[in-house]
Order: C-alpha cells, then structure tokens, then sequence
C-alpha cells in the first residue's frame, strides 16, 4: 500500500537528530534566558547554580525540569548558570499536528534544541516586581484595616505578556504565602482547564514550572499539588460574540462566586484577585470598552495594568484613573483605581495560529489523558519529584444515547461562519433537491421530510424551551438539540455543567462546569454517539453544552 | 438551462461553476446538483469534470467538491451513480490521501452514507453498489491497519494506553530522506557502520557487536514492521545508487538490504534472529530508535566519573554503598562503555562537579534495563544477586531515600544561596511601601527583591520552596518535606492504578473549599489532599458503599462459585459503571466471595481488620465522585447489613 498522503515510514528531522550534550548557560544579574520548544520535541533545564525562576515560580537548584511545545523564559535576580540539554523525543505528541502542523523541523538548533534561544539583558521584571511589592503594601494594608485586598485587571494585545505577568504576580504572591484568586477569562487558552473556560482559582501553592499553571485535582496524588478551579464554559473564540451579552452574563456570575469567596475567605481576601484578559479586548472593536467596564464593575477592580498599548492605555486613564472603585464600601474608604502602564517584555514573541492550535490541543488532551510530557523522559534520568508531574490519566470510553441527554448549543451565527454546511449525513434534514416530489412514490416521504423541515430550521435544532420559561430567556441563544444527532458533534467537547436537565437556557449560560466530554463519534443510525469521559460510570444527568465552534475540533483523541 | 446544448457546452459551464465552489456551501452545492439534475444526458460529461475537478483542485477544495458528488448521486442517482462510480475508487483514494486528517474524519463518514440507501427513498439499495465502497473502505481498512501496525512497532507503552491510534505520528511524513541513513551511523557510532555490508550475506548473527536496545528486544518482533522499514531502507538506498552508482559502498549497501529482504521473505529465521535483524535494521534506519543513543549517553556521563559519584553515596545507603564502591564499578563500567559507545562528550564531563547530586540521580536507570551489560557484569562479579530480582533491589531503596532523606543529598546544601545579609533575615515582617504609579514601578528595589529570596534561605530541595530560618519558618518545611515524602509514596502506589481528572467542583464548594498548603499538619492533609477540597458535597447522595466486582471476562473465572454457599454469581449490567458486574461480590486474596457470605462468616473473627486497606490509600483524594472498586471499603464492620439496593 503506498499513498502518498498514509506513508507511514516515521523519518522527521527530529527523530535522528544525535542528542547534543547539554550546554551550560551563564546568566548574570537580572538577565533572562528566552527559549521556544516546538512541540514534540522535549528540553531538559537543570539551574546548576544561584537562582532562577521561570514566570515568578523559582527553580529547584539541581532538579531537571522538562519542557515541549512551550515558549518562555528563564530569569535570574542573583545570577545563575543553567544546564540545558535535549530530552527524548517524545513520540506522544507528534500527533499534535496532523497534516503536518509543525512540519518537520520541529527541532531547533539552539541548546538542547530549542527552536530558539537566546539571552537578553533587558527586561521589564524590575517594574513586575515592583508592581508585586504595590500590591503587597495594598495587601498589608488590607489586613491591618479590613478592607479586601487589591484587585488587579491586566489589560493588553495579543501577545504582550498578560498571562506571563499574571503568573509572575501570582507566583510572587504565593511565594509570600499570599493566596490570590486568579481569574482567566480568555476564552483562547485555557487555565487549569481546556480553551472555552473561564475560570477562577485560588492559588497557595506553587505554580507548575513545567506545564502552564498546573494541574486541576485527579484521582491520584501529583507532585505539584494541584489547583481547584471554578469553571465556566463559554465555548466561543471571541468575547465579543452576540455583543458580549453571553461572555458578560458568565463573567457577572464568575465575579458573584469570586466574591463569595472573599467574603468567607480570610486570605482570599486579603491578598485580592489577579484578572487575566483575552487580547481583543484591547483592541478597539466594538464592544471591547463595555465589557472591559464590566469586568472592572463586577470585580470591583482596583489596579488596572496596561501593557503593550499606549492607546489603551490613555483610554483608561482617561475613563478610569481615580475614580472609585464599584466595591461596596469604596465609598466609606475612598477606594480608587489606578491605572499603571507595565513595559512591554522583548521576550513576547507571536505565537503564530498553528502553535496556539497546538496548545489548545495539548489542553485538552492532557485534560483527559494528564501530562504530555512521556514518563520516560524524565523517570530514566532523575528521581527528581518536580520533573515527574506526568501523570498519565485513564479516561473512559463509553456510548451514550443521544436521546437521553441534554445538549444545548448557543445558537449565534458568527459573522465568519457559515451555518449552512453541507453535512452528507444530515441528508434529507433540506428537502430542496429530494428526487421524490417528482414521482407519486416518493411523496409521502417527501412530505415528512418536509414538516420535519419545517420544524427544524436548522439541523438538528429544534425547538427551544423558551416557551416554558417565556421573558427571562428570550435573549439566551440557547437551544436544546433535538435528535437526530448532528454529525458535527465528532471531535467536539461537551460541557457538563452543574445545571439540572431541565434548568432554563438562562441556567444553564450562567452554570458552572463539571467537565468535558470528548465526542469520538456519532452513530445516527442508532442515535449513540461514542464518548471520551475523565471519570468512569454514568455521566451525571446534567444539562450539557457543546462546544460546537469552540474549543476547535479535536481529531483522533480516541482510536 | 436546458438540452440542446452540446455536451461540452454544459461541461464547460460546469467546470467553471466548480471552480468557483472553494468551501463547503450548500447552497453552491445545491446548485450544482440542480444543474446535475436538469442536464442528466449530459450525466457523463459532467461526471467527468467532477472527477477531472476532484483530481486537480487543491487539497482544501476537495472536499466541497465531493460533497457536490455525494449530494449529485443521492438526489439524482442514475445515472451519475454509474459514471461516477466507475473512477470512484481512484477519485476518493487521490483526495483521502491528499487531505488532512479532519477532512478525512469527514471523507470517512461521507463513505459510510454511501454504504446505506439514500435516507427517504424507498430504494433500498445503497448509494453506491457494494463493490465500489467496499474496494475503498479495504484500501482504507489496510492503510490504517499498516499504520497501527507501525505503532505498535514503535510502541511506547504510552501511545498504547492512551489509545492515540487515530493519528498516527508522522501521518504525513515524507519518505525516508536517503542521506539520513549514510549520517547517522557515522555520527553516532564509532565502529565501522553496518558491519553485515562487508559479509554481504546480510546475514546479522555475525554482529560482534552486543544488542544495542535493551528495550526493544522485550518486545515481540513485529514482521510486518520489520519489512516496511526494510522497504524503506532499500528504497532509500536505490536513490542513494541512482544518484552515485559507482560509489561501491552504496552498491554493497543495497546489495545486503536485498539480501536481507530476501532472508526475511523466505521466512527462515527464529525468533532470535529476527531481533537482531530488527535491531539491525533500527540501526540503520532513522527511525525510533534515538532512545538508545540518549539512554546510554545520559547513564554515561556520571558512570564514567565514579570518582565523582562517591561522596553522595557514602551518605546514603549500604547497599548503594556497596554498589559503588570506586574500584569495581569503575572498572566494569570502563569496560561496558567502551564497548558500547564512544568516550561521553566532554562538556557532560565538566558539567559533573558542579552538580554532584546527578549522581544519585541516575543509578536506578542502571538496574531498570534488565538486560544492560552493566547488570550482566556486576552479576558476574557478584556484586548483585543472580536471580531476576536485582533490577528492583537496588532502585527501591535510592528512589525511596531521597524523599525520606533530603538533607542528606549534599547537592541540596549546597546550593542554598551563600549567606543572607543581616538586615534581610527578618525581611517578611519588614513593611512594604511601595506606590502604585508608572513612575514608582520603574525604580529598582533590590533591597525588596531580596524578600523573595534571601530573606528565606532555607530551600527545599525538591521544589525550590523557600523557608525562613525562624523556628516557625524550620517547621513548616519539615512540614513540607513530610508532604513531599507522603506525595511520593502515594505516587508510587497510585501508578499501579489507573488514575482520572476528577470533576471540577460546583460554584457553592468552591467558595466553601479552603486550598490547602503543603506545609500543613499531616492531618490536615489526610482528610482533604490537594484538590478533594469541598469533595462533591451536597451534589451526590452516596448510600452505604455497595460491594461489587466486576464481573471475570474469562469464562473459567466466571463459573467458579463462591467458596461459602457454592452458589455462582450472576452478572448483571451496570449502567453506572458501563460493565457487567457482579453484585454483592468481594474479592478476598484471588477468591471471589460473595459479601453477604463473608460478612457472615467473618462476622467475629479478627482477620479482616487487619487486612484493612493499606496506609497510603487513605489519602487518596478521589472522593470526587470516584468510584473505585470495592475493595477498598470491604471491611465487614461496616457492611454486616449487606442488603444491596440495585444499582
């Protein structure tokens, strides 16, 4: 058998590539060490000497940490030397890119193979961590007067170091046994949980160095200890969808647990919320000043940091800079916000489409099947706890019935999008170009084809509930799936929520998730559809969301 | 539109309008089968230019335009069924091979619709007659097959568990690029490559030299793998000599693949032989194998520096003591490693001082290849046992004595910053003015800096946790190394089980949930872990544990009553579990019992407390709706009053 398109001889630049010993790298005071791991390919980082912390979170002196598909950096305040060397290939990931993603040159030929890396002498951390010691003063503040600690709003581009400051405030804070709630509401990445989530997570202890934030609780113990988020599906790429008025609705209810939170914990309090944004809402699109007003209301923020836009910035001076702040008591203790520029980091790199795909990717697999990183890479070489955090995860396959499940879609027609796809599987769902109509035979099926039609616009939407709860869910486009079930649903993600089956559209948006369900496969035939789920037994009789456009499809989870 | 027109009028008209159709849009698909329709006498014309469109538009166009084939054949039928079928085979076979994996998902499900009757129609004949979907669908089975079969071959146990087998790695991989093969020999071994060239028999038993791949031989050779890479390798090879045939090597080379192929067709070798023919062929070909080169290379840098590896052990163990005593393991490792690879590169050497506690770090990735020549030596000089135990002997207690023990690695003690500065020592107490201003955030702070790390000198070596050095600050570290200690015993025992993301907690847990430190008391820790905080609380009702097993797959198994009452168990199906279970079944030691029955016997009798669950998995934070088998909650205390609801 040869096809062109199935050869299946594995030859990639990576795989004979001879490891390179590993080299040492001298950082001196207050430099950074830049890399970007492609993914498939594996580095090992050990700090030989000093001190060193990556995003805020410092480095075991001795350990081997392993990094793939990652971009980040390496800062030293005292100086440091690094060993970094070439971990094993790891097979696992390979499959991340299918059609060839990544292409073949996965591997770079920096130290230890590194599609990139350098040193660079400067960089903004001196203005991070000052910005860390304004909310620490915010903080003792707050604990000698009572008050809640500073809430934080970090604001700007794609790819100007949001998330990286944030894991910096976050870490320094943890570091000083603070325990901040961090918040993701970027719907592109996801925190402690696949893309699509909004979450929040109070965070005591140490961020992974290795894999993003860490990991959400398992069955199983894990060396890092793990984080538990509060997670919400919004299962669009864009914020903005359906001008704003889903994203706000979940980011309203996030707020309302976060300050639940607050309220009943002491620490919690003290220490404050630490916003991370999505990039467009820092560019000027339509919408964009709204919802970032909303999220300023909701959270009661108290810091806005601006990086990497000077427009926006002026803009929030402007709209912002000393006013009070939303906080109940602002008025009693004259809270206001302050609105501060951080310097962009000439270490930001774009991350190009593919890679963020990858990511993403990467997200969701290791949500049901834990870290990527393949065991052997760094059991065979180190007994170092901090490398081992690869825990493989057993999900379970399993058929569900369609029929006996809930499954809302949101129904907003994306600009971009076109609803009206040719399904070679939905046939019949249009009645338009059916051979019958023409001859007596075939009538009677065309006419159920038709009424059928008639009743479902769109395939395999039918009618919604909002006749039961009329007002209030009128504006949630939210529709319950009826069966047959839609072809589409393969490789997507289903959310579970906390909602009851028959809860309103309205509940069901503002719900918060248990967990995904991967769709291997959908049997129309029979009405089943074959399913990936994180935890064995029944799936819980819950209302569930699918994520139709979002997070992308998924291929090939499931053999 | 309608006839009258020449044939090639109308295909020309239709060519144009496929041209234009570059996403899947069903209105254009529509209309294109409406077109279809309307001109069914020019049905072969137009099959054409489907399939000449098919053929020649881009990859990402392909499938729009099958789906204008899919949707002509179900609304219209006959007869583009038949002038589209007869090419159908080679149509989709070109697009599938062309088109990434999604648009294959896709492909693949379209097939399937071909294999029913069109949905609606009273014809009950599928779309396309059986022999055209059925020559795909094996042309597809096979090529999926041969990439599993590529899978397993390469078979990290990983890939397997995890069941990736829809996109096989390197899918879309080019063939093997030739000058790989000549590069890679030479530059990872020192002995002459490919010694079977010189015999030409290509007959590999004459290999002097050791098996390369302890790991590879534990696995069953896979024939079918073996002759693809072979296959690769010749045709690799034939390039090599199209481009250089006078280059006598290359001749040679190729000449001993053919052999080698031949010996292989012929099916004349063991079991053994064809091991070292694949770890032959592995060799030479670009492939997997990279895990050897890499093992070795990281066992070897610190082996070859004994010296370097003392002092570390002596603070550790007896036996590890033992084990690297200088003199000997010195001298067997200079003996295995020469044999097996060229001197370590140099700079690992440098490397070595500065990072002593490496050195401990390595040693049970000696023992875990069972069959290294290290093992093998050290077995003959009696130094290990010769039983099949010494891989497990030496590695269980070094991986447990680095928790239990973290002082005692110098390298940890070494590293901790020099010495803190006096002023900084009681730095978390000191206030922080800093003001939140553009301005103020530029000006450098060192002194606060220090905060974060001198003030704390006292590291955890495993994470890199700071600690004070206040009494408060050396008691929550030991705290923390407990944790640390606990974490990696229950790691060990949790990698014997299957392990899950658990759900995410409800909004009202969250907010009730408090996160716990590593630095807490044991008992803190005990009851709720990392991450069974809040647990699933009010969202699920348990009853009393219900005592279950899965039911035996095997059917000996199955028949096997329970020792007490002689009664066979009855499997049922369980929808919570998605499984035939049996009820009120426990497993004592390998004998199934019924629950009720060993509750009634046990009643009294001492034995089952002491059999209670083992310490660690107390612990274990998967209240989260885990559902583990029974055998943790089979103490028949609790459970005299088993009387099962069903589930």
């Amino acid at each position: 058998m040869s096809l062109p398109g199935l050869d299946l001889t594995q030859t990639t630049a990576d795989q004979d590539f001879v490891a390179a010993p590993p080299t040492q790298i001298s950082l001196t005071k207050g430099s950074e060490w830049r890399f970007e791991v492609a993914f498939g390919t594996v580095i090992r980082v050990k700090l030989l000497a000093g001190t060193a912390e990556l995003f805020g979170t410092e480095l075991a002196p001795s350990q081997t940490y392993t990094f793939s598909g990652t971009k980040g950096a390496i800062y030293t305040w005292n100086g440091c030397t690094l060993e970094v060397g070439a971990g094993d290939a790891s097979p696992a990931v390979d499959g991340l890119a299918p059609g060839g993603v990544n292409g073949t040159k996965t591997r770079g030929f920096g130290a230890g193979g590194c599609q990139s890396e350098y040193t660079a002498e400067e960089t903004p951390m001196v203005e991070y961590a000052n910005i860390h010691f304004a909310l620490e003063t915010l903080r003792q503040e707050a604990k000698a007067t009572g008050k809640d600690g500073p809430r934080v709003l970090i604001l700007g581009p794609e790819n100007a170091g949001k998330t990286s400051v944030s894991k910096i405030l976050t870490a320094y804070a943890t570091k000083m046994e603070r325990q901040p709630i961090v918040v993701n509401l970027d719907p592109n990445e996801g925190m402690l949980s696949v893309p699509g989530t909004l979450t929040a997570t109070a965070f005591r202890t140490m961020i992974d160095v290795e894999d993003g934030w860490g990991s959400s609780p398992m069955s199983g113990p894990s060396a890092v200890p793990v984080k538990l988020p509060l997670v919400y599906f919004y299962p669009m790429q864009n914020p903005l969808e359906a001008e704003g008025s889903v994203y706000r609705s979940i980011i309203s209810r996030l707020a309302l647990s976060v300050m639940g939170r607050m309220a009943e914990d002491e620490e919690a309090r003290e220490t404050g919320i630490i916003v991370d944004t999505p990039g467009i809402l820092s560019q000027s699109k339509a919408g964009a000043l709204e919802t970032i007003n909303h999220i300023v209301t909701e959270f009661s923020i108290t810091t806005i940091l601006v990086t990497g836009s000077e427009r926006l910035y002026s803009l929030m001076m402007r709209n912002y800079d000393n006013k009070p702040t939303s906080s109940a008591s602002a008025v009693a203790s004259d809270e206001r916000i302050t609105v501060v520029k951080l310097s962009k980091s000439g270490g930001c790199v774009d991350r190009d489409a593919a890679f963020m795909k990858s990511v993403r990717e990467s997200q969701i697999r290791t949500y049901f099947f834990g870290n990527p990183i393949p065991s052997t890479a760094s059991a065979a070489l180190s007994l170092s706890v901090s490398s081992t955090t690869n825990v493989t995860l057993s999900p379970h396959a399993q058929q569900l019935d369609f029929n006996s499940l809930s499954v809302y879609n949101y129904t907003i027609a994306s600009l971009e999008e076109d609803e009206d796809e040719y399904d070679p599987s939905q046939f019949g769902a249009s009645d338009a170009f059916l051979p019958g109509g023409s001859t007596d035979a075939e009538t009677s099926t065309t006419q159920q084809q038709e009424e059928s039609a008639r009743v479902t616009p769109l395939p395999g939407i039918a009618s919604t509930i909002e006749s039961a709860t009329p007002g209030a869910a009128a504006n949630v486009p939210l529709k319950k799936l009826t069966p047959p079930a839609p072809s589409a649903l393969a490789n997507t993600l289903l959310a579970i929520t906390h909602a009851s089956p028959t809860a309103s559209p309205a509940e069901v948006r503002d719900a918060s998730i248990m967990g995904f369900l991967y769709v291997a496969d959908v049997d129309n035939e029979k009405g089943k559809i074959r399913i990936l789920a994180p935890v064995g037994g029944r799936v819980p009789p819950r209302a569930i969301v699918w994520g139709k456009k979002w997070p992308d499809e998924v291929v090939g989870l499931v053999g | 539109m309608s006839s009258g027109l020449a044939s090639d009028e109308v295909a020309e008209d239709y060519k144009n309008s496929l041209e234009d159709l570059t996403t899947n849009d069903r209105f254009q698909i529509s209309n294109l089968t409406v077109i279809a329709k309307e001109n069914t006498e020019h049905a072969m014309a137009i099959s054409r230019v489907l399939e000449n469109h098919i053929r020649t538009t881009p990859p990402a166009h392909k499938l729009p335009a099958l789906y204008v084939v899919d949707s002509i054949v179900k609304n219209v039928g006959t007869p583009y069924t038949l002038f589209l079928g007869r090419n159908m085979y080679q149509t989709f076979m070109n697009a599938y091979t062309l088109v990434d994996s999604q648009t294959r998902r896709k492909l693949d499900e379209m097939l399937k619709t071909w294999k029913e009757p069109v949905p609606g129609s009273l014809d009950t004949r599928p779309v396309f007659p059986p022999e055209i979907t059925r020559s795909i669908e094996s042309a597809l089975i096979k090529a999926r097959t041969a990439a599993l079969q590529q899978q397993q071959a390469r078979s990290q146990q990983d890939v397997l568990t995890r069941g990736r087998v829809g996109t096989p790695p390197g899918w879309t991989n080019s063939p093997t690029p030739p000058q790989n093969i000549v590069r890679y020999p030479s530059s990872a071994n020192s002995t002459p490559p490919m010694p079977y060239h010189r015999n030409g028999s290509g007959f590999p038993s004459a290999d002097p030299r050791p098996a390369p791949a302890p790991q590879i031989q534990q696995q069953d050779v896979d024939l079918s793998a073996l002759n693809r890479d072979l296959e690769a390798l010749i045709t690799a090879a034939r390039s090599d000599f199209a481009s250089n045939p006078l280059d006598p090597s290359v001749q040679q080379r190729l000449k001993a693949l053919l052999d080698l192929q031949g010996i292989l067709q012929r099916q004349e070798l063991t079991q053994e032989q064809l091991k070292l023919v694949r770890n032959q062929v592995s060799a030479l070909a670009p492939k997997p194998v990279i895990t050897v080169p890499q093992a070795l290379q990281s066992t070897l840098p610190t082996v070859s520096t004994p010296t370097m590896t003392i002092p570390p052990a002596q603070a550790i163990s007896q036996p590890l003591q033992q084990l690297l005593n200088p003199g000997t393991l010195a001298e067997l490792i200079k003996t295995t490693a020469a044999r097996q690879q060229p001197t370590p590169p140099p700079q690992a050497q440098n490397s070595l001082p500065q990072a002593p506690t490496s050195s401990a770090t390595p040693q049970p990735a000696i023992p875990s290849a069972p069959e290294n020549q290290l093992i093998a030596a050290l077995r003959a000089r009696g130094i290990l046992p010769p039983s099949s135990a010494p891989p497990m002997a030496p590695a269980t207690p070094s991986s447990n004595l680095n928790p239990a023990f973290p002082f005692l690695v110098p390298g940890q003690v070494r590293f901790t910053p020099p010495v803190p500065t006096p002023q900084a020592t009681n730095m978390p107490n000191v206030q922080v003015t800093v003001q939140m201003n553009t301005a103020s955030i530029k000006i450098p702070r060192l002194a606060l800096i220090a905060t974060l790390y001198e003030s704390r000198p006292n590291r955890c070596g495993t994470c890199g946790r700071r600690f004070s050095t206040t009494e408060e600050g050396k008691e929550k570290k030991a705290r923390h190394l407990d944790w640390h200690f606990r974490t990696n015993q229950r790691m060990a025992e949790a990698a014997k089980r299957a392990q899950n993301r658990s759900w995410y907690v409800d909004e009202r847990d969250w907010i009730k949930s408090r996160e716990v430190g590593d630095d807490e008391g044991l008992v803190d820790t005990e009851t709720s872990g990392e991450g069974a905080i809040g647990g699933d609380g009010g969202s699920s009702k348990k009853g009393p544990p219900k005592q279950w097993i899965r039911a035996p797959n095997e059917a000996t198994l199955r028949n096997i009553p329970c020792p007490i009452c002689q009664e066979k168990f009855e499997s049922t199906w369980s929808e919570d579990v998605q499984d035939w279970i049996w009820q009120d079944a426990v497993t004592v030691g390998n004998r199934v019992y019924h629950a009720s029955c060993y509750a009634e016997v046990t009643k009294d009798g001492p034995t089952p407390a002491r059999r209670e669950t083992p310490s660690g998995r107390t612990g274990t934070p998967d209240s989260v709706l885990g559902k583990r088998k029974a055998e943790g909650v089979d103490s028949p205390g609790q459970n005299v009053r088993v009387k099962m609801e069903p589930v």
